[in-house]
C-alpha cells in the first residue's frame, strides 16, 4: 500500500520511497492501528534512534504519540496531566531504547512505560477509596464489584452516551481503568495487556470483568441521578429562583 | 447453571465465548440476561471512544529541548550507515575525497588555531557597539564528541588596542577560516547522492543549522568584536562545521 505523501517536519523520507507502515508496525496490536504515510518504518527507524538520530526519534514519537496521549488523557482525566505523562513516559523510552531487543513489539514496550508512569502518578495522588494492590489483586473476594445476583437491575441500554462513559471511566480505580480502557478502547488482547500491566493472561481478563461490572453501576447511579435531577426540576415552579 | 456460575464464565472468558450452558441459563434469567445486555453496550459504547487523540505539539518541542539538553539526541554522523570498514577506506581513497578531507583537516587546524589566539584583533567591522544581548543558540546536532561551548567568564577585558585604532589590510583568522570553509562547502552540490538517504537528508539539516548559527555568531560578532564566548562559540561552530563537511566527503554525497 503505498500513500503520497511524506511525513511533514521530518527529514527523513526526502528521497525515500513512501509507503505505509501499517501491519509492519507490530501486527496485531490495535484495533485502529494508524495508517499514515510515513518514510520508513517503525523496525527501520528503531535501530537510527538508538543511535541518536533526532530524526528517529521523531518518528517514532508521531507513530505512537496519540495513542500514548490518548491513553495518559484517559487514566488522567485533564489534559495538562496527560501531557506531562505522555513526555515523561517518551522521555523515558528514549532514555532506554539503546536496550530494547526486540523482545516484545515497541508498542508494548512503550505502553508499558506509559502504564507504569501514569500508575506512579496516580499512586503518588493517593486516591483514597482503592489502593492498586487491590484493584490488581484478581483472587480478593471484596476487590470484585458488588453485585445483586437476581436484583432488578436497571437496564443501561440506549443510555450509554460518550459523557457519561467518559465520567464513568474517571471513577473506575486505576487498575480497572488501566484494563479497560487498553482492551475495550485501544483495542488491545489480553496477552497484551498481560505483557504491558506485568500480569497474567487471567487477570486481565478478570480485571476487565470486573471494570465492566463496576462501570454498570457508576452508570446506572449516574442514570438514577439524572433521573433525581430531573424530577426536582420538575417538582421546582416554573421562574422561581432557588 | 446459576447466575454466579455465569458470572465466573463472564469473567474468565469473557462475553465473546459463551458456552453451551450460559446460554442456557441466559434465556432463563431474566437479571443475566440484563447483566450481559448492559455489559454489551458498555462495550459498545466504549469502541466509539476515540482511540487516538492528537497531542498538543508543544509536547514534542518540549521533549526534543530536553533530549536534547541530555545529549540523547546524536548527530546522524554517528548513525551507522551499514557500510563495512573496507569501503569507508576505499572511500577515502578516492581523489576528490581525499582532497576535499585534507582541505577540511586544513580548516579544522586553522579554525584550532583561531580558537588559541588571543583575540585583541579586531574583526574590522565593529563601528558601533550596540548593547545587544550574546547569542547563546543551541548547539546544532553535529557530532557527539564535538566539544561543547565553553561556559567561560563573559566580556574579558582585551589588551592591546582597540578595533576602531586597527586598520584592517588582511582578512582576520577567523575570516579566512570562514571564508575557506565557505569554499570547501561550494564543491559540496556537486558531489554524487549516494547510499542512506535518510543520513544524507539529516547531514544537509545539520549543514543548515550550523550556517544558521554561524551566520549568528557572525552577525553579533560584528556588532560586539570583543566578545570572547560569542568568538568561542563561533570557532567551536567552524570547527564542528569542518568536521561535519568532512563527514559528508567521507560519505560522498553534499548540500543541494
Amino acid at each position: 500500500m503505498c500513500a503520497a505523501s511524506v511525513i511533514p517536519g521530518t527529514t527523513l523520507g526526502a528521497t525515500r520511497r513512501i509507503r505505509s507502515i501499517s501491519g509492519a508496525a507490530t501486527g496485531q496490536l490495535a484495533r485502529q492501528r494508524p495508517a499514515q504515510p510515513v518514510a520508513l518504518t517503525e523496525a527501520e527507524a528503531i535501530p537510527l534512534a538508538q543511535a541518536g538520530n533526532a530524526a528517529a526519534f521523531e518518528f517514532l514519537y508521531q507513530l505512537h504519540g496519540r495513542r500514548v496521549y490518548a491513553l495518559c488523557l484517559r487514566m488522567m482525566g485533564n489534559p495538562a496531566d496527560a501531557e506531562d505523562l505522555m513526555q515523561e513516559a517518551f522521555l523515558q523510552l528514549f532514555r532506554k531504547i539503546g536496550t530494547f531487543r526486540g523482545e516484545s513489539a515497541f508498542s508494548t514496550w512503550l505502553h508499558r512505560m506509559t502504564v507504569n508512569v501514569v500508575l506512579m502518578r496516580l499512586r503518588k495522588k493517593s486516591l483514597p477509596t482503592d489502593s492498586l494492590e487491590e484493584t490488581l489483586e484478581p483472587d480478593a473476594e471484596n476487590s470484585g464489584p458488588k453485585r445483586d445476583v437476581g436484583a432488578p437491575d436497571l437496564r443501561l441500554s440506549g443510555a450509554v452516551d460518550r459523557v457519561n462513559l467518559e465520567r464513568s471511566i474517571e471513577k473506575l480505580p486505576p487498575g480497572y481503568r488501566t484494563v479497560f480502557v487498553l482492551h475495550d478502547v485501544q483495542g488491545y488482547e489480553h496477552n497484551e495487556i498481560a505483557d504491558i500491566m506485568g500480569c497474567s493472561v487471567g487477570n486481565s481478563k478478570s480485571q476487565l470483568h470486573k471494570a465492566r461490572t463496576r462501570l454498570r453501576e457508576l452508570l446506572q447511579e449516574e442514570i438514577r441521578q439524572q433521573a433525581r435531577d430531573e424530577r426536582k426540576a420538575a417538582k421546582t415552579p416554573s421562574g422561581s429562583l432557588e | 447453571m446459576q447466575c454466579k456460575e455465569l458470572e465466573s464464565v463472564l469473567e474468565t472468558q469473557g462475553l465473546e465465548q459463551l458456552s453451551q450452558d450460559a446460554r442456557l441459563h441466559l434465556g432463563t434469567c431474566g437479571a443475566c440476561q440484563g447483566l450481559v445486555a448492559d455489559l454489551d453496550s458498555i462495550v459498545a459504547a466504549a469502541k466509539s471512544l476515540p482511540a487516538e487523540v492528537e497531542p498538543p505539539a508543544r509536547i514534542w518541542i518540549s521533549l526534543r529541548a530536553q533530549l536534547e539538553a541530555e545529549g540523547l539526541i546524536k548527530g546522524p554522523v554517528e548513525v551507522s550507515d551499514r557500510s563495512s570498514w573496507w569501503e569507508s577506506v576505499s572511500a577515502w581513497l578516492k581523489p576528490r575525497t581525499f582532497a576535499m578531507a585534507t582541505a577540511a583537516a586544513l580548516v579544522l587546524a586553522a579554525a584550532v588555531y583561531v580558537t588559541r589566539l588571543p583575540h585583541n584583533s579586531p574583526s574590522g567591522v565593529a563601528k558601533n557597539q550596540p548593547a545587544v544581548e550574546r547569542p547563546r543558540p543551541a548547539q546544532p546536532q553535529v557530532k557527539a564528541s564535538a566539544p561543547p561551548p565553553s561556559t567561560s567568564p563573559v566580556n574579558v577585558p582585551t589588551k592591546g588596542p582597540t578595533p576602531s585604532k586597527q586598520k584592517q589590510l588582511s582578512p582576520s583568522p577567523s575570516e579566512s577560516a570562514s571564508f575557506t570553509l565557505n569554499q570547501a562547502e561550494l564543491d559540496v552540490p556537486n558531489m554524487q547522492l549516494a547510499g542512506n538517504s535518510q543520513v544524507d537528508a539529516a547531514l544537509r539539516q545539520n549543514l543548515r543549522t550550523l550556517n544558521a548559527f554561524i551566520a549568528e555568531c557572525e552577525m553579533h560578532l560584528k556588532q560586539n568584536p570583543q566578545d570572547e564566548l560569542a568568538r568561542e562559540y563561533l570557532n567551536t561552530a567552524y570547527q564542528q562545521k569542518a568536521d561535519l563537511l568532512a563527514a559528508m566527503m567521507e560519505s560522498g554525497r553534499g548540500d543541494n
